[in-house]
């Protein structure tokens, strides 16, 4: 009896673990978004031109790509 | 009826025990315990790992988090464009000085991926100990030489 509910606790913890992850990693892109959005309103309020403000925030999705597969590799070593 | 004495002694005199059954129980006590650790230990990382994820997701890449780097890159950039650089200069610059941001992410890809930075303060450590150790036993087998 104890047994059993040991595994089922245990496998509702990771049922609940991998839930949480897809979330913030569904989540993630959405954030990403309004993050670049932002940093770059606030570029072109001072006077840069618009491409000039997008390409400058390319970096936001170079760091995303950084810490997805930091996350992924760290996951994946285990 | 005596081969069955002759196990049950056999099995005792194996484990170390008195009567047979307590190995099997024992067993049965370290098998439970294992499956309580892990049952707490899988409770407690489902619950820290998403908060510890959430954290730094929100500390990056958030409107405000953008907000406040936008803020500083366009200070930045007006600086430079006020203090006369041309326009292409100024932009260039300010990629530069946003470029630096990428870069936490390589240092944090560098501390979490093989543990490089922990390994090698380790060593670091280790090979600071041997020294002063060598150290030390040079100065004693020269106190001891003067001695004599």
């Amino acid at each position: 009896m104890v047994k059993a509910k040991t595994v089922i606790i245990a496998a509702f913890s990771i049922v609940s673990l991998t839930s949480t992850l897809l979330l913030i990693w569904l989540s993630l892109g959405w954030k990403v978004r309004k993050a670049r959005k932002a940093f770059e309103r606030e570029l072109i309020k001072q006077g840069m031109s618009k491409e000039d403000a997008q390409r400058l925030s390319e970096f936001y999705k170079t760091l995303k790509d950084q810490i997805t597969s930091t996350v992924m590799s760290s996951f994946r070593e285990q | 009826m005596y081969k069955i004495e002759f196990l049950s002694r056999t099995v005792n005199k194996k484990a170390g025990t008195k009567g047979g059954g307590n190995v099997i129980e024992e067993r049965k006590k370290s098998r439970k315990e294992e499956a309580e650790e892990v049952k707490e230990i899988l409770g407690v990382v489902s619950q820290e790992v998403p908060a510890l994820i959430k954290g730094i997701v929100g500390a990056v890449f958030s409107e405000e988090a953008g907000k406040d780097m936008g803020r500083a890159a366009a200070a930045f950039y007006r600086e430079l464009k006020e203090g006369g650089m041309p326009e292409e200069t100024a932009v260039r610059m300010t990629e530069n000085y946003v470029g630096v941001f990428t870069s936490l992410g390589n240092v944090l890809k560098g501390a979490v991926g093989k543990g490089k930075i922990g390994e090698l303060a380790k060593e670091d450590i280790e090979e600071e100990v041997a020294k002063r150790v060598r150290l030390k036993i040079a100065e004693k087998t020269g106190e001891r030489t003067e001695e004599s």
